[in-house]
């Protein structure tokens, strides 16, 4: 526990509201699939990256398994698993963190996908596969600093799993295939070159940072980090009661995520701004529907309102928005208003869907 | 052995895409047809769709046990051990299974693809028995390669070289080895991150082009299935599993009634001509064309093609193959549309071949006197400049806008040329550093990079001769194999461009940008390193350092700004002096040179006559032989033309274009052919 104590408290990080949202949401629901957070040097992205680890919930795990697997959910089992279960044993339980994997940009592609293990190998003479950094990462994060500056070919591989959950390897003599189910999160600066557009489409939000300008705020992340590092320890414990209360709204959401309801017409106008707006593909729509769940029971509510969608708008659409060669990735808010306020608009005289208000999704 | 797999979203359960859906299904229904691309988007469930497809297919007749899959009617193509078997006067015991999807991961390596010496056994026995591979497993199945844009040349070659033969012929690691290998080629991909060399996409039989549903309610209605299965994929599978049949029931109608179903004679000429309108080069097209329609008209249940059936299939046979769309059919309810790509994807190798660039002609520079010129020319250019000073108000330095930039055309044929040698994205090196991606091993030992699992394999057999001790393997040095790497190192693009007085007395800037964006549009998707120096007043400036953000660049160069003298030789210099430290830090980058100007230097950095200066510095970078020019002359087509750049690039050795000669394909392609110049 004296190793969390020297990460910086998470409920102590100043401004930066949108990034923070979307980690939090993130910690909630593992199938908003990750956050991409792009930002000058300085902006405290890999700190706030570091805190949300020790906020990150406890998860049910085969205690003897590599891959983390959940032991109530035979689908997404390990085949290890699934065998021995399906020969009757009972599988041994542990409740853990979440964990976070440090993909570092230096990382061999045979380091990531898992090779052969050459200790075994060697003394006695057999094929086994040596699991990787994405085995690691299974049910967990996987997070990246300086993403862009990863090589094309660890991208590749990435891509590759993090499509399906899967990762399959045939490689230097090792045919094998395990869950590979991973929250991707990236730091990195946009002055050092852009993410593939593929790549980027992986994450589930993005968020860019800037620098604080508010003067009284700017003092303010001085003073914290300077009583931070003169004291780790004391800083965290005041900092503890903040940090009690993310983890249990984080807990408290996860139990009610299920049961949050969207609306056909909220349904609709998901869409509307997705085709509005001009974004590849129907990812986006995907994930703004789950970031408004995801806020709705991150406040406690059961039903989506407009606003849990509007709070999630620019998390999924930064990055997908279609732009022109070399355009900025941005958000066009006035027309996002218009698509909205027309949605409303349109939503008053036609009551089409609204019939749907209680035909919703299970 | 049994693969993790994850529980896959029902086929019926995907909304709209009915004609990726179409296309898959036809291959479920007929093997022959030879597979099939999808291109499109990001996000618009083309995996998940391949994967549902898994669970479509049907069953076919296997020799039980046989490591191919081995079809027990058809004694012709049997592996060696049925025929073994066989020729034992053993019967083949048969058993019924469903035809496999094998997945192709893109950092897959040679030897699990092809196969490779099974250790384990020889170790134990001291036996060299072949391990089959990938191609073994997909035989008389699919192979599917998610990002096959992504997926190694060499590996490529492997595949494209079985898919030729039928068969896959090993002969590696002492392993010598022969085995069927029919399979259908499945590939996703999105063109974003590059295309496929044109032998690979015509492995294709089929080619459909995906993207996003514009309808709000099919919308709402992919995110609600999608949210479903999300919550509970079993239920949902469950929900679906009527449906799913019902669709496979269909498939196994259609495969019996296809040996049945007949075309006519009239329809058989209507693809012929379709074809040929489409200048689709070879027969291919026209056969896959014919089975496709008799494909569709047994999905429909009918025993007779229709014309209807030839044009429901006729695009999604001709979009990778064509070079013209195939025309609009007469009066047909639901013409297929010739999708716009199918219009950028004419261009076939032969046009590469043609117009050749000019190339600077020696002869006729040989006795001009560049002095002569050079006081002719400072002459106008004082008049230039004393006419754009006339004005009182005019300021000395001025920001040209960005011109269009050309449509980037593909250059997927140029780009075969340069893999063909072996160099990025825009090609391939075996790099000599120990990044990138292993693809294969070899008995060379320079790298120390150690290849482990080849060397145990070349150690394995030895095993019961050699003395071991607590150990399985001794490994002696005749053992060591090491790892073969590609890594994708785009080329270095840097940009030498003229921002003088005189680019900007006639807008010349505004088209100079313009063809600067186009070759960084494309820089861009070849992931190509770049970087960009101008030159004004007395000096050269970095602009950009090499860098991968072509988003700097376009700033860079929407804020450029043009006046002043031209100090061409400065230019030079400082461009080679960038070029060759990136070569220091990676040897195996190539820098291209890409120098704008209209040659007309007139400042110089020493004593000499600038121009004199400006030719001697580039028969310095001309020496260097890692590095290729570029010239693309921007000087005003007028009554009085100097050639200067003309010169300058034959000092250079380089490449010549004037820029209104250049459209974007031209330009694009000069590039790809300076950048593959030995
Ligand atoms: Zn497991």
């Amino acid at each position: 526990m004296s190793e969390l104590k020297k990460i910086y408290p998470f409920a102590a990080l100043v401004g930066q509201e949108e990034m923070k949202k979307g980690l939090l949401l993130n910690a909630v629901n593992p199938k908003l699939s990750g956050i991409l957070i792009r930002g000058e040097k300085g902006t405290a992205k890999s700190t706030a990256v570091r805190a949300l680890a020790a906020l990150l919930p406890e998860i049910e795990v085969v205690a003897d398994c590599l891959y983390g697997c959940n032991p109530d959910d035979i689908t997404t089992m390990c085949m290890n698993c699934r065998e021995r279960q399906a020969n009757g044993e009972t599988l041994p339980r542990e409740r853990r963190k979440m964990r976070v994997v440090d993909l570092p940009v230096s990382a061999t592609e045979d380091r990531v996908v898992g090779t052969l293990d050459i200790e075994q190998a060697i003394k006695r003479g057999e094929k086994r596969f040596e699991p990787g950094v994405l085995a690691q990462a299974n049910r967990g994060i996987l997070y990246v600093d300086e993403v862009n500056l990863l090589d094309d070919h660890i991208v590749d591989v990435l891509l590759d799993s993090a499509a399906m959950g899967v990762n399959t390897v045939e490689r230097e003599g090792v045919s094998f295939s395990h869950p590979a189910n991973f929250i991707l999160v990236g730091t990195m600066n946009p002055e050092e070159g852009e993410l593939r557009p593929q790549l980027l489409d992986r994450f589930g939000f993005c968020v860019n940072i800037t620098g604080i300008i508010d003067p009284a705020l700017r003092v303010e992340v001085v003073k914290r980090r300077a009583a931070f590092e003169e004291d780790p320890e004391s800083f965290a414990d005041r900092w503890e009661a903040e940090q009690d209360k993310l983890r249990r709204q984080i807990i408290e959401a996860k139990a009610l995520l299920p049961k949050v309801q969207i609306s056909d017409e909220m349904l609709f106008l998901i869409a509307g701004i997705a085709i509005e707006m001009g974004v590849d593909g129907h990812r986006a729509d995907l994930i703004m529907m789950k970031a408004a769940k995801t806020m709705a029971a991150f406040n406690g509510r059961e039903e989506v309102s407009e606003e849990d969608v509007r709070q999630s708008v620019d998390l999924a659409l930064l990055h997908r928005m279609r732009r022109k060669p070399f355009q900025e990735l941005a958000v066009d808010r006035q027309k996002l208003q218009g698509v909205m306020a027309g949605f409303k608009h349109s939503h008053a005289h036609n009551h089409a869907h609204s019939h749907a208000h209680t035909n919703t999704v299970k | 052995m049994n693969k993790f797999q994850r529980l896959v979203y029902p086929f019926p359960a995907i909304a709209g895409q009915e004609r990726m859906k179409k296309g898959l299904i036809l291959n479920a229904i007929n093997p022959r047809l030879g597979g099939i691309l999808i291109r499109g988007e990001k996000g618009t469930a083309k995996s998940t769709a391949v994967r549902a497809l898994a669970a479509l297919l049907p069953e076919t007749e296997v020799v039980a046990g046989c490591l191919f899959n081995c079809d027990p009617n058809d004694i012709s193509r049997l592996c060696e051990q049925c025929r073994t078997l066989l020729a034992a006067g053993e019967k083949l015991e048969r058993t019924s299974r469903q035809v496999q999807v094998i997945d192709l991961p893109v950092s897959a390596t040679e030897d699990r693809v092809v196969g490779s010496l099974d250790f384990e056994h020889a170790i134990k026995h001291g036996v060299r028995r072949f391990e089959p591979g990938l191609l073994a497993q997909a035989n008389r199945g699919i192979i599917y390669v998610d990002e096959v844009n992504l997926l190694d040349d060499h590996i490529v070659d492997v595949l494209l070289d079985a898919a030729a033969m039928g068969i896959n012929v090993v002969e590696r690691e002492s392993v010598s080895y022969v085995h069927p290998a029919e399979f259908i080629l499945v590939g996703t991909m999105n063109p974003e991150e590059g295309d496929l060399r044109p032998q690979l996409i015509d492995r294709f039989g089929l080619c459909i082009e995906v993207e996003g549903v514009r309808d709000p309610g099919e919308r709402v209605e992919i995110a609600k299935r999608r949210e479903a299965f999300d919550a509970d994929p079993m239920g949902f599978i469950a929900r679906w599993a009527v449906e799913e049949q019902a669709v496979k029931d269909r498939i196994t109608v259609a495969r019996q009634l296809l040996p049945k179903v007949t075309i006519s004679l009239g329809l058989l000429e209507l693809i012929t001509q379709l074809c040929l309108e489409g200048f689709v080069a070879g027969h291919r097209a026209d056969i896959i064309m014919e089975a496709a329609a008799r494909t569709i008209a047994a999905w429909h249940g009918r025993e007779e093609v229709t014309e209807q059936d030839v044009y429901e299939v006729a695009d999604m046979v001709m979009f990778h193959r064509i070079r013209q769309a195939p025309p609009p059919p007469p009066e047909q309810p639901k013409p297929p549309e010739p999708s716009e790509p199918a219009g950028e994807q004419q261009e076939e190798p032969e046009s590469l071949e043609e117009p050749e660039p000019e190339q600077a002609p020696p002869a006729e520079q040989a006795d001009s006197e560049p002095e002569k010129q050079e006081d002719e020319w400072n002459e106008q250019e004082q008049n230039e400049q004393e006419q754009s000073n006339s004005p009182p108000a005019v300021p000395q330095e001025i920001v040209f806008a960005v011109g269009q930039p050309f449509q980037v055309k593909r250059i997927t044929h140029d780009r075969d040329r340069i893999l063909r040698k072996g160099s990025g994205r825009r090609s391939h090196t075996k790099t000599a550093s120990k990044a990138g991606r292993y693809v294969r091993s070899t008995m060379q030992r320079k790298n120390d990079d150690l290849a482990f699992d080849a060397t145990l394999r070349a150690a394995a057999p030895y095993q019961v001769y050699r003395r071991r001790e607590q150990i399985a393997i001794a490994i002696e040095t005749a053992d060591i194999r090491e790892k073969v790497r590609e890594k994708r190192i785009g080329n270095f693009l840097l940009f030498v461009v003229d921002a003088s007085g005189s680019m900007g007395a006639r807008q010349r800037m505004v088209e100079t940008k313009g063809a600067i964006l186009s070759l960084l549009l494309d820089a861009y998707q070849k992931r190509d390193r770049i970087g960009m120096i101008a030159f004004k007043g007395n000096t050269a400036e970095v602009l950009l350092p090499p860098t991968n953000s072509v988003e700097m660049a376009h700033k860079l160069l929407e804020e450029l700004p043009t006046g002043g003298k031209t100090p061409l030789s400065a230019g030079l210099t400082k461009a080679y002096g960038v070029a060759k430290t990136q070569l220091l830090k990676d040897p195996n980058i190539s820098p291209l040179l890409i120098i704008i100007s209209d040659g007309k230097g007139n400042v110089s950095i020493g004593s000499d006559k600038p121009l004199k200066e400006a030719l001697r510095a580039a028969e310095i970078i001309q020496e260097e032989e890692r590095i290729k020019s570029l010239v693309i002359d921007v000087e005003n087509k007028g009554f009085l033309t100097f050639g200067l750049a003309r010169e300058l690039a034959h000092s250079l050795g380089a490449e010549y274009h004037k820029i209104d000669e250049l459209k974007a394909d031209t330009l694009v392609q000069a590039v790809g052919r300076a950048v593959s110049r030995e």
